[in-house]
């Protein structure tokens, strides 16, 4: 087996689910208690390594806890269970151009993102134009983004994210930004990320652009690792289920077996 | 400590999210950074009417300074309160209005209230640069005593960032605060000598004594406010150009000291859940 990027050992997350919940003071006093709940799994007992310098899918159907894991990966949330170490600086792309103010111009966002996904100043000048240049905007970096088409807002955001430059990133189906040309220079963008020996974590739906780009991945369902390893047999899995119709949709349950 | 640490390793994220906050506030204004005197103005012309014109409120003259403008002795207790006011209320909206970063970054959460505390404090010393030269051009000697009061204003932005560390996780919880702090602010601009001197709560303390047949007076339970302790030892320095009583010095870095540590535990306890709970 090859170096370790990240070890996700055992995680796992629960959400309370509420059947009343008393936001309100007033509601917290007459009622006694802030809320009833009781806890949904939303992860239970998640262990796989994903190896350094390889391409690592998440697949699952929607609810299936991909993106509960993504986050905890991007420590939003913390497992209540478990434990996930990553072995290197760890970037996530969960949303693109989040943090923008709108009234600021484009070279001023550039600059308050960049710090937000914590790069230092020194790090973002010596980017900047790499990063004007990947997204495309030139013409427009010193007006405010407010005035951005979305598609303009979404490829800066997208350019000053994909230069943090991290060991390991994390990415949410964002991949669907721009027009072709564009997410051509981001594929491109990842090629270069796995020849430089990093690695890259991501969420898509499109079993196409899996199994183009990961060379692992594993298959989540209803909050459980159904199986890790090599992309091409894992999709494998994780597509001959729809036709047995063991696996998904998620509402039927554990049934498989 | 570590966790000092990590909000230290932040202060470059705190500087640009500070400078947002000041940029885009005046962003397409005409007036600008002006704007930011218009509020503390406009209040002083109208309390000084209303106080001094109308009520013909009089405070003592500024011993040793001599100095007897009402409208000078108010902004020097109107805008340490303003600014307090200030960081309390945009401290606590923080979170809730920074939720979509939260739940899409990770940071030092931190940061986002001490921002705030950040931005507040530079209209607040742009307002202090103003109202120091018109002291001046009314005669007080006030130019010695501005490394205190830079020393002073250390520690009521202290107090009052550890007050919006509370605050802004209680609304997180119960949105509630922001209501009830409305109010809550403004009883307590009263019940701070702002617009009247705190001799005259003396005075009527001493005419009815003690409460309840105890040793407790008015006056005591007046001087559990921070804020007075805080307005007084301004007043002191700016207006009667006089070093305040060590023991005002003591009981204020007290209020600071402890408002941060408390407010920075309960900070620090409830980070890690704030993704969720937003």
């Amino acid at each position: 087996m090859t170096e370790i990027a990240v070890q996700v050992d055992h995680v796992s997350k629960s959400f309370r689910l509420y059947h009343e919940r008393n936001q309100s003071l007033k509601s917290a006093i007459m009622r006694g208690r802030t809320s009833v709940h009781e806890d949904f799994w939303a992860l239970d007992d998640v262990t796989f390594d994903v190896p350094t310098g390889s391409t690592f899918g998440l697949i699952g159907s929607n609810g299936s806890g991909k993106s509960t894991l993504l986050k905890c990966l991007a420590k939003i949330y913390f497992p209540n269970k478990g434990e996930i170490t990553p072995f290197g600086r760890i970037a996530a792309m969960l949303e693109v151009g989040s943090g923008f103010h709108t009234e600021l111009s484009g070279r001023e966002n550039i600059f308050l993102n960049g710090s937000i996904l914590g790069m230092t100043k020194k790090e973002v000048t010596s980017k900047f134009d790499e990063i004007v240049e990947f997204s495309g905007v030139e013409q427009f970096i010193d007006q405010p983004v407010k005035n951005y088409s979305s598609g303009m807002y979404v490829r800066l955001g997208f350019a000053i994210a994909i230069n943090v430059d991290p060991d390991i990133l994390v990415v949410d189906e964002v991949l669907a930004v721009g027009d072709a040309e564009f997410q051509e220079k981001c594929l491109q963008k990842f090629r270069d990320f796995r020849t430089a020996g990093k690695t890259v974590i991501l969420v898509s739906h499109d079993m196409g652009s899996i199994s183009t780009m990961c060379d692992q991945a594993a298959w989540l369902r209803n909050g459980q690792l159904v199986v890790a390893g090599p992309a091409d047999s894992t999709i494998k899995a994780y597509t001959d289920s729809f036709s047995t119709g063991s696996g998904d949709p998620a509402t039927s349950g554990d049934t498989e077996g | 400590m570590r966790y000092l640490k990590e909000v230290f390793s932040a202060r470059e994220l705190l500087a640009n999210l500070t400078l947002r906050e000041i940029r885009g506030k005046y962003k397409r204004t005409i007036f600008g950074q002006l704007w930011s005197l218009a509020n503390p103005l406009a209040l002083m012309l109208i309390y000084t009417f209303v106080f001094a014109f109308i009520f013909r409120v009089r405070p003592d003259k500024g011993d040793p300074s001599g100095l007897d403008v009402f409208a000078l002795w108010l902004l020097c207790g109107l805008l340490p309160w303003t600014f307090f006011a200030n960081v309390v209320n945009m401290g606590l909206a923080s979170l809730v209005t920074n939720s979509g970063l939260i739940q899409k970054v990770y940071f030092t959460r931190i940061v986002l209230p001490l921002s705030m505390v950040a931005s507040a404090a530079y209209n607040w010393i742009f307002e202090m640069g103003v109202l120091i030269i018109a002291l001046i051009i009314v005669g007080a000697w006030v130019l010695p005593w501005i490394p205190l009061v830079i020393l002073i204003m250390l520690l009521l932005a202290i107090f009052a960032a550890g007050v919006a560390l509370m605050l802004s996780i209680a609304n997180v919880y119960f949105r509630d605060t922001q209501y009830f702090l409305t109010i809550i602010l403004q009883l307590w601009m009263y019940l701070t000598p702002i617009i009247y001197p705190s001799s005259l709560v003396v005075a009527q303390s001493a005419r009815v004594g003690g409460l309840f047949g105890t040793s407790i007076t008015v006056s005591d339970i007046y001087h559990l406010n921070p804020m007075q302790h805080f307005v007084e030892v301004f007043r002191n320095l700016l207006y009667d150009n006089r070093f305040p009583d060590l023991g005002e010095w003591l009981v204020c870095t007290g209020w600071a000291v402890g408002s941060i540590v408390i407010g920075t535990i309960v900070f620090r306890r409830n980070e890690r859940n704030l993704a969720e709970t937003l």
